[in-house]
């Protein structure tokens, strides 16, 4: 069932995807950076926030016509940061929910990512009451109606006696303090919980992405810039409590729950945000995911060189003093909860070599059901195959590039992600004779399902990266074929004849 | 680079930033219409009226509890009725707040009307019991499109207000 929703999910989404990996690049690719896009665009919101604090006075009739003063007399800067600021919060909503999307239908969600996902559920409820509680500060028409109707809805929580919402209705009840209330709210305190739910949110993430690439992000900027020239953020008339707002410009990524307080209730809407939010954080476990053993440290093997706690995109491994009594100073220790079984610390870990001739192949930190041993032997059965130019292809289980594979009828060694392929293994294929070339498919960097796998290979394989493959290994023999899941570029099978041919010539 | 593509999705971005951040607008209420706002707290009489106790009855009291009068806590359910002519617009048995239902009694209520003139009348029971209403007030009001009239209780005058 759970598969299906996603496989239903992922067609949508590739929709949208595809004519985006026609426009872009994939580096340049903002839907390959959505979570940290949206980081960029709390950053555009808290400088622009913080001219507009400069300006904003916090008292009933202060607060409309500092902003109007902003808007209108300091137009060429005030009024252009406030659209800034009004249009990058908009975007802001964009990415979150294209991020929640996305990490949903590609199921990054369960197992030990349950923490990420399920810490982003408050974020995501700061983030519309940081935006909601900045609409009000404006006090024009829109403010009233957001104010009363918010007031409305904590109202609905049955723990007050008087009504909040009736201090929204006469001129005598609302009181400047209120304005200063409220900006505190919005300047200060949410945004502090914020950075700390930030920080929580990728707490359990090894090196995550928080800055888009600049120019990606000078791009946006420009763009964010134009419209706020030529479509500046404007306030509605001054709010008058004696007469109710009409007709508003609504402001639909933000205040789209509104409408539904007068349709329905608010108490039918907080059975909606609490449902929808319980369901998501709940969703990691509706089913769980499964998932392999855990990697395992054989210490007769480990050197604790820490590359395994360097490459871990999960921090599941992390280095513990020795215990077996030898000459090194610390062992690694994978914690099985956070493991994901991607297999990125075989592929980092220097002992595990295929060259190896005496004893069994066990390297210091291993997969117990996708072992560097079997690789080996996989590696060896791939090069019975006697073809000329003999290409070994190697792809990750998660991708998507296989099914071409399987339909060309083209054979090839599947690992749990790419990254767990040891550049040693390659030399071995090339060197021992079992391939003259070896083609390398997995998902575009930005959408490895375990981060980093795309970009360290070929960052180990182009000598950038320990454990870097071994000089005496002919570069022009090894091939990548990384691809995005939407993506319907060349095909693998084509890459594969194309390859083929290289090797020809 | 494909600077035009990009340029272009870029474009299709902002737009649609622009364009749903204030379309489509919503109408919160009709052209010809208006509003009422019935909000007001208001603690309903005891139940049972306080009783001062006697000297004999506090001497029995540990010193630290020897109040003068003892006032059982619960209070009436507050009826509150709006009408417009004739036209029943509201009406309710608010009841107290409180595990001992011993609080105030809170109502917060938009209620719309068409706009127009309207014979406003507003009543209220907090005596339990009576048909009768204990507090009321009338106005002959102006209901201009949009108007926003408030109708509170006025604890201290005891009188509802129309405004």
């Amino acid at each position: 069932m759970i598969e299906r929703i996603h496989r239903t999910g992922r067609a949508l989404f590739g929709a949208l995807r595809r004519p985006m990996a026609r426009a872009f690049e994939s580096a340049e690719n903002p839907l390959n950076h959505i979570g940290a896009m949206t980081v960029f665009f709390l950053w555009i919101v808290l400088i622009s926030g913080i001219w507009l604090l400069i300006f904003f006075r916090t008292s009933v009739s202060g607060a409309f016509e500092s902003v109007e003063y902003l808007t209108r007399e300091q137009w060429y800067l005030g009024g252009i940061m406030r659209s800034l600021h009004r249009y990058a919060s908009d975007a802001a909503i964009v990415t979150i929910f294209l991020h929640i999307v996305k990490e949903f239908v590609f199921d990054r969600y369960r197992n030990n990512r349950w923490f990420t996902w399920a810490t982003g559920v408050p974020l995501v409820w700061m983030i519309f009451v940081l935006g909601i509680t900045g609409y009000w500060l404006v006090w024009d028409e829109l403010a009233l109606y957001v104010a009363i109707s918010s007031a409305e809805l904590i109202d609905s929580i049955p723990i007050f006696t008087d009504s909040m919402a009736g201090n929204f209705l006469s001129d005598d009840l609302l009181s400047n303090r209120f304005f200063t209330l409220m900006a505190f709210l919005h300047l200060i305190g949410l945004p502090i919980f914020l950075v700390f739910g930030i920080w929580l949110h990728v707490f359990r993430l090894t090196g995550p992405r928080i800055n888009p690439p600049r120019r990606m992000m000078a791009a946006t900027l420009l763009a964010l810039l134009v419209l706020s020239a030529v479509y500046p953020a404007i306030s509605h008339e001054q709010a008058d409590l004696a007469m109710t707002p009409r007709v508003l410009r609504f402001d639909w990524f933000y205040l789209h729950v509104y409408p539904l307080i007068q349709l329905w209730s608010p108490g039918w809407v907080w059975a909606l945000l609490v449902g929808v939010s319980s369901i998501i954080v709940i969703a990691p476990w509706a089913p769980p995911q499964k998932k392999e053993r855990a990697a395992v440290v054989t210490l007769d093997y480990c050197n604790g060189c820490e590359r395994c706690v360097d490459d871990c995109p999960f921090g599941a491994v992390e280095m513990v003093a020795r215990t077996d009594g030898t000459n090194y100073s610390h062992q690694a220790s994978v914690d099985p909860d956070l493991c994901v079984s991607c297999g990125l610390c075989v592929g980092a870990c220097p002992t595990a070599t295929p060259f190896r001739t005496r004893g069994a192949l066990v390297p210091g930190i291993d997969l117990p059901d996708s072992s560097a041993a079997n690789l080996r032997a996989s590696i060896i059965t791939a090069g019975q195959n006697k073809s000329s130019p003999h290409v070994i292809v190697f792809g990750c289980r998660d991708d998507r590039q296989l099914k071409d594979l399987d339909a060309a009828g083209i054979s090839y060694v599947k690992v749990n992600c790419m990254g767990q392929l040891p550049p040693s293994f390659v030399d071995f294929a090339l060197n021992r004779g079992h391939a003259d070339g070896v083609l390398l498919l997995g998902c575009q960097d930005g959408n490895c399902s375990y981060r980093f796998g795309a970009g360290w290979t070929e960052l180990r394989m182009t000598r950038q990266r320990d454990p870097m493959i071994r000089n005496r290994v002919d570069a022009s023999r090894i091939a990548f074929g990384w691809q995005a899941p939407w993506s319907d570029n060349e095909s693998a099978a084509k890459k594969y004849e194309v390859f083929k041919r290289a090797l020809e010539r | 680079m494909k600077l035009l593509p990009e340029a272009l999705m870029y474009a299709v971005f902002i737009a649609v930033i622009g364009l749903l951040s204030v379309w489509p607008p919503y109408e919160v209420v009709e052209d010809d219409r208006a509003i009422i706002s019935l909000v007001f707290s208001h603690a309903g009489d005891r139940i049972t009226e306080c009783r001062i106790l006697s000297q004999e009855e506090l001497n029995k009291l540990p010193p630290n509890m020897r109040k003068p009068s003892d006032c059982p806590r619960e209070r009436y359910p507050v009826r509150v009725e709006l009408r417009s002519g004739e036209k029943t617009l509201y009406q309710d048995i608010l009841l107290p707040s409180g595990i001992w239902a011993d609080g105030k009694a809170s109502i917060y209520k938009r209620i719309e009307v068409p706009a127009g003139r309207h014979e406003l009348f507003v009543g209220m029971n907090d005596s339990g019991g009576s048909d009768d209403f204990d507090s009321t007030n009338s106005a002959s009001v102006d209901m201009r499109p949009g108007r926003n009239l408030v109708i509170q209780f006025d604890d201290e005058a005891e009188q509802f207000l129309i405004r």
